[in-house]
C-alpha cells in the first residue's frame, strides 16, 4: 500500500510529463492517478490506526541499512490531507481549464514529494522528497500567472531555497552528534548530546521550517506570491505545501527535539502571538482578497506554534488539528474566490466561518483544541490572545465578504459550473468534519499520541 | 582539519549571503550556488570517520565514512537542478521585464500595477455611466 501511495503518482507524473496537459484527457488521468494516491493513503491511515505504525525498508535491505519509509498515525494524515488539497486543486483548475502543459505533472511531483517526505523515517530521504515537492511547487508558482508573478515567484524560490539549505545543513549536524539519520535512533540519542550544539540545531530546524510555513519574521516572500498565483495554485501552496511547515515543526519540533522544544517555548510562544497579531492586523488593512488572505494564512501559522509552545499531549494534538482545519480552510477559500455565481458566496461562508471558528464548520474543532491548549497552560494572557485573534479573523473575513458578495460588484472569475462543482465539494468536506469531527479527532489525538511516545528517553 | 573547514564553510556562506542581498538576479544566483556548496562541504564535514577510500577489499582498517559522501552527492546532484531553475526564472524575468534588476523590477511592477488598477477604474466608470 506505501509503495503504490507513492508509486502511482510519481511514475504517472513521469509519464504525463511526455503529453500536452492542456488537454482535458491528460488532466483526468492525472486526477485518477491522485485518486489512487489518496484511496492508498487512506487505506494506510486506516490501518495505523488499527494495527499501529509499521515501516517498509526499501530495496529488501535489512533494517537500519536500507532507506525506511515510516507510516504512522501523524504523517499519514498529512499526506491524505495535502493529497486531497492539491486533487481538489488539480480537478478545479482541469475543469476550468488547464493553461500550461506542464500543470497536471507538476502536481503530481509534488504530491510525490509530499507524500515521501509525510512518511519517511530517514532525515536525509525528507530532503530529497522535500526538494522534490518544492522544486515542483517554484515551477507551479510561475504557472498562467501575469507577468508580475515571476519576480514573486524568484524570491519565493530564493528564500524557500536558503531554507532548504539550513535544512540539510542541520541534518549534516545532527548526523554527527548522532552518528544516525534514521528518526527513531536520533530521537532516542539525542538526550546525550551536548546541549551547546543541540540548540544550535534546533534553532537550524526551526528557521528552515518557519520559513516554509511563514511565520512572522520569515513571512515577507508570501504575500505577493499568494496575491499573483492563480486561484488553484494558490490554493496548493496554503494547502498542501505550507504543510511541509507545520508538519517539520511538529515532527521535529516535538517528536525529534522535545526538550529543545520545551527550553525555547517562551520564544516560540512570543513568535507565534506576534505572527497571529500581524497577521491579523494586516490582513484588516488590506482590500484585495487573495492578500487578506495571504496575511491570514500569516495569522494562522501563529496558531499552531502557539499549540506547539504549549506542548503536552493537549497542546500538540491541538497544533496537528490547527494544521489539518486551516489548510482545508485555505483552499477553500483560495478557490472560491477564482469564482462567481450562484452559491459561491455561500462557498466563501463556510471558508469564513471556519477560519473564524464558528460551530458548523472543522474550524470550531481547531480554536476549541486552541482554548483547551490555552486553558491547560493556565495563562490569561493566550486565552485572551486566541480569543483576539479569532475576532479579528472574523472582521477581515467579513469585511471581504461584504465588500465582494454584498456590494454585487462584478469580481473577476470564472462562470463555469464544474468547477464549482470541487469548491462546493471541499465545502462540504469542512461542514461535513464539523458535525462529524470523531474521526478526525482520533486521529489526531492518535498523531500526539505518536509524538509523546516518541519523544520520551 | 576541521578548523579549515569551518573556515572555508563560513566564507563560502558568508560570501553567498552577501551576492544574495545583491538586487542583480544573477548575482543571487551565484550566491545560492556558493551557500548550496557550503552546505555540501559542512555535510561532507560531518562524516564520523576518515580514513582511505570506502571500497571492498579494504586493505586498511580506518575507512572514510561513506554515508556523508552519498549524502554531499545527492545534494550536489539537487543544487544543480535547483540552479539551472534559477538561472531559467531569471531568464524568464529578463526576456518578460527586460531587466535583471530586482529594485528595477518591483518599479515597473508597480507602474504596470498602477495601469492595470487605472484602466479597472474607467472600465467601472464606463459602465456606470452606460447604467
Amino acid at each position: 500500500m506505501l509503495a503504490l501511495a507513492l508509486g502511482a503518482p510519481w511514475f504517472a507524473a513521469v509519464a504525463l510529463v511526455f503529453l500536452d496537459g492542456r488537454r482535458r484527457v491528460v488532466g483526468l488521468l492525472a486526477a485518477a492517478a491522485l485518486a489512487v494516491n489518496l484511496g492508498a493513503l487512506i487505506a494506510v491511515a486506516v490501518d495505523v490506526a488499527g494495527n499501529g505504525p509499521y515501516e517498509l525498508v526499501t530495496g529488501g535491505w535489512p533494517s537500519g541499512v536500507g532507506i525506511s519509509l515510516r507510516a504512522d498515525a501523524l504523517g499519514v494524515l498529512f499526506a491524505a490531507l495535502s493529497s486531497a488539497v492539491v486533487l481538489s486543486a488539480l480537478l478545479y483548475e482541469v475543469l476550468s481549464g488547464v493553461r500550461g502543459r506542464l500543470f497536471p505533472p507538476l502536481a503530481l511531483f509534488l504530491v510525490t514529494g509530499l507524500t515521501g517526505l509525510f512518511l519517511t523515517g530517514d532525515l536525509f530521504n525528507f530532503f530529497v522528497f522535500f526538494e522534490l515537492s518544492m522544486i515542483a511547487a517554484y515551477v507551479l508558482s510561475v504557472y498562467g500567472g501575469e507577468r508580475r508573478q515571476i519576480g514573486a515567484a524568484f524570491i519565493f524560490a530564493v528564500v524557500n531555497l536558503l531554507g532548504s539549505f539550513l535544512f540539510l545543513i542541520a541534518v549534516g549536524a545532527i548526523y554527527h552528534v548522532t552518528g544516525s539519520l534514521e528518526m527513531g535512533a536520533v530521537a532516542r540519542r539525542f538526550g546525550d548530546v551536548d546541549p551547546a550544539s543541540a540548540i544550535l540545531i534546533a534553532v537550524t530546524f526551526f528557521v528552515a521550517f518557519g520559513v516554509k510555513l511563514g511565520l512572522f519574521p520569515f513571512h515577507f516572500w508570501l504575500p505577493p506570491l499568494y496575491t499573483g498565483a492563480r486561484p488553484a495554485v494558490a490554493a496548493i501552496l496554503a494547502g498542501a505545501l505550507a504543510n511541509i511547515g507545520s508538519y517539520g515543526l511538529i515532527r521535529f519540533g516535538a517528536g525529534l527535539l522535545p526538550s529543545e522544544l520545551e527550553f525555547g517555548a517562551p520564544v516560540l510562544l512570543a513568535l507565534g502571538a506576534a505572527s497571529v497579531i500581524y497577521g491579523s492586523i494586516q490582513a484588516l488593512s488590506r482590500r484585495a482578497v487573495a492578500e487578506v488572505l495571504a496575511y491570514s494564512s500569516i495569522g494562522q501559522a501563529g496558531y499552531i506554534l502557539i499549540a506547539l509552545a504549549v506542548g503536552g499531549p493537549v497542546g500538540y494534538a491541538a497544533a496537528v488539528l490547527y494544521a489539518v482545519v486551516n489548510s482545508v480552510n485555505k483552499t477553500l477559500l483560495f478557490l472560491a474566490i477564482g469564482l462567481r455565481g450562484w452559491l459561491v458566496g455561500a462557498v466563501f461562508v463556510v471558508g469564513a466561518f471556519s477560519v473564524t471558528g464558528i460551530p458548523p464548520s472543522a474550524g470550531f474543532f481547531g480554536k476549541v483544541a486552541l482554548f483547551q491548549a490555552a486553558v491547560e497552560q493556565q495563562s490569561v494572557a493566550l486565552v485572551a490572545l486566541v480569543f483576539l485573534g479569532g475576532a479579528l479573523s472574523f472582521v477581515y473575513m467579513f469585511q471581504i465578504y461584504q465588500q465582494d458578495y454584498w456590494s454585487g460588484r462584478e469580481t473577476a472569475g470564472t462562470l463555469r459550473a464544474a468547477p464549482r462543482a470541487v469548491a462546493l465539494l471541499v465545502a462540504a468536506a469542512v461542514l461535513g468534519l464539523g458535525l462529524w469531527p470523531e474521526p478526525l479527532l482520533a486521529l489526531t489525538t492518535a498523531a500526539a499520541e505518536v509524538l509523546g511516545s516518541r519523544g520520551a528517553p | 582539519m576541521i578548523v579549515l573547514l569551518s573556515a572555508v564553510v563560513a566564507i563560502l556562506f558568508g560570501s553567498g549571503a552577501f551576492l544574495v542581498l545583491k538586487p542583480d538576479l544573477f548575482r543571487v544566483v551565484i550566491g545560492m550556488v556558493l551557500i548550496s556548496n557550503a552546505a555540501n562541504l559542512t555535510l561532507m564535514a560531518s562524516g564520523l570517520s576518515r580514513g582511505s577510500a570506502p571500497l571492498h577489499p579494504l586493505d586498511e582498517d580506518r575507512v572514510a565514512d561513506p554515508l556523508v559522501q552519498a549524502m554531499t552527492l545527492t545534494a550536489i546532484v539537487i543544487g544543480f537542478g535547483v540552479t539551472a531553475l534559477l538561472l531559467a526564472l531569471s531568464y524568464r524575468v529578463y526576456t518578460s521585464h527586460a531587466t535583471v534588476d530586482l529594485d528595477d523590477l518591483s518599479l515597473r511592477e508597480a507602474r504596470r500595477e498602477e495601469q492595470l488598477d487605472r484602466e479597472r477604474v474607467e472600465r467601472v466608470e464606463r459602465v456606470e455611466v452606460e447604467a
